[in-house]
């Protein structure tokens, strides 16, 4: 599914983010990527989303070489992408029910199909009553739960959370996660960076642990995660 | 792309100019307070221009003939005058209607000409004519010097110079202040252009996440500019036809007979108005759709 061969990222600062980095993530995994501010995470995702170039090696994604993938193909690949943001990212000026179909009509889909697939995915994830509310209208965790109903309305095999609780109460982060194991379940590969333990010792998913742009730890995922 | 969504992204265009309307507004207004401006600064130097011309046409060229110029070798000088082509209506007075028009513009001192009909007439033949361009004055003064039977030439040089010069300037100064307002509108609209797209920012790149083509994310931006630039457009035409028609109307009402004359030699909006709204309509469409994709490509590099 997911695959980084030595991959090495050098910004023109000459800030060293990914040193030889070394990756595999299959079908139908849920993987939590941890580490300290400042280990390579963000760029690992910038990398993974085709957002930013690596200086060396390789990237597969669904047996693709991203690296190599022409400007103008990359908004196809970014559409077997789900991407969910820490500050959620949704059009202030939209409602609930327009941010989501906004992915579905940025991409070409027929209006008969946005209209079925909307309140399909809002009852999904516990929005169903709110598809006319304005972001501005909603909690952080809500918020958060129309950023992934975007995320998901596309059908992704892959799903990338970049920190998705950062910005909510604990409470409700375990709930968000716990959305994300269910969908998981359904055979959507799930990447999420995160800077929070407890949720990842709730949650018995294998762990990546980065730091200075390498992996120092790979847990399956037995219940044995401790890190510090 | 499909015909559906190019109509969606038609209507999110015409939308967004809503959806953002405080931005739309600015635009709006500052592209209709920089054609008012290059639109009036254009109609105030046609305008003296024209009137200028007026002055110009006014003025007067005479050419003296020898005195035995009969009314046959008239004829032949005036189709000589005509060969030059600066020279507008020559019109010919013999003796005998010089002596009379001296006479009548003499009002009660006109018997001091009497006795002077016939053999005694001292005054030459002449042709009045009227010039189309002063500043070529004298070189057409030479070339009708050089037709025989021509004695003398008078022709008002200094009003020629001074005329000339204000042409000139006020041809140049007008240029120079479009040229002006026309950098600086170049400037702020880009800017507002600018603002509005950073403002959306954050939209452009959501769309790029989800798999947004990039001329999926630039035709609303396109719609939008080339629609900010036709409103605008026809907003400063609208408020420039009626500000001119105002000002017409007040300078035809003024009694002063100095200023009818100039009011019959002003320009009238419709005669301009087919131009000035094609020029309009094309600069505001063109700095519209020009500064939104220029601005929009900014944030297209994700």
């Amino acid at each position: 599914m997911i695959e980084f061969v030595n991959v090495s990222k050098v910004y023109k600062t000459g800030t060293h983010a990914l040193n030889n980095f070394n990756l595999r993530v299959d079908r139908g995994e849920f993987v939590f990527v941890v580490g300290p501010s400042g280990a390579g995470k963000s760029t690992f995702i910038k990398l993974l989303m085709r957002e930013e170039k690596p200086t060396s090696g390789a990237i597969y994604v669904n047996g693709q070489d991203i690296v190599k993938l022409k400007r103008r193909k990359v908004p196809y690949f970014r559409r077997t992408l789900g991407v969910v943001f820490q500050d959620f990212r949704l059009i202030p000026n939209m409602n609930v029910y327009d941010n989501v179909a906004f992915a579905l009509r940025v991409t070409n889909v027929p209006g008969r199909e946005i209209r079925n697939r909307v309140p399909y995915i809002l009852g999904l994830v516990g929005l169903a009553g709110k598809a006319r509310s304005l972001p501005e209208h909603l909690s952080g965790g809500e918020q958060q739960r129309v950023a992934l109903a975007r995320a998901l309305v596309n059908n992704p095999s892959l799903l990338i959370a970049d920190e998705p609780t950062g910005n909510i109460d604990p409470d409700l982060s375990f709930e968000i996660v716990d959305l994300l194991s269910e969908i998981n379940k359904c055979g959507t590969t799930i990447v999420m960076v995160t800077h929070e333990h407890d949720l990842v010792r709730e949650f018995n998913h294998r762990v990546i642990t980065i730091d200075e742009g390498m992996v120092v730890s790979d847990d399956r995922g037995n219940g044995g995660y401790y890190l510090e | 792309m499909k015909i559906g969504s190019f109509g969606y992204l038609i209507r999110e265009g015409a939308k967004n100019i809503y959806v953002n309307r405080l931005m739309s507004f600015a635009s709006i207004g500052t592209l209709v307070a920089c054609m008012l401006l290059i639109g009036s600064s254009i109609l105030l130097s046609m305008n003296v221009n024209q009137i200028v011309g007026y002055v110009e046409q006014q003025n007067e060229l005479t050419a003296f003939l020898e005195d035995d110029v009969t009314d046959e070798e008239a004829v032949e000088i005036e189709e000589q005058l005509r060969e030059i082509e600066n020279i507008l209506d020559p019109v010919y007075l013999n003796k005998e209607a010089v002596l009379k028009e001296q006479m009548s513009s003499m009002g009660d001192a006109a018997d001091l000409f009497e006795g002077l009909e016939g053999e005694e007439n001292p005054f030459p033949p002449t042709f009045r004519m009227h010039v189309r361009d002063l500043s070529l004055l004298t070189s057409t003064i030479m070339k009708v010097s050089d037709i025989d039977g021509v004695v003398k030439v008078i022709g008002p040089d200094s009003v020629a110079e001074i005329v000339t010069s204000l042409k000139k300037a006020i041809s140049q100064c007008g240029m120079i202040i479009v040229g002006v307002l026309l950098a600086v509108s170049l400037v702020i609209i880009a800017n507002t252009i600018k603002i509005t797209v950073f403002n959306r920012r954050k939209e452009i790149n959501i769309m790029k996440y989800v798999g947004a083509t990039d001329i999926f994310i630039r035709l609303p931006f396109f719609v939008e500019g080339f629609l900010l630039g036709l409103i605008s457009a026809m907003i400063a035409f609208g408020l420039l036809w009626v500000g001119y028609d105002y000002i017409l109307r007040m300078i035809s009402q003024n009694p002063s007979d100095w200023i009818q004359q100039t009011y019959a030699s002003m320009i009238q909006f419709k005669d301009v108005a087919v131009e000035l709204l094609c020029w309009f309509a094309g600069g505001g469409v063109g700095v519209g759709v020009f500064g939104s994709m220029v601005f929009v490509s900014k944030y297209l590099k994700v």
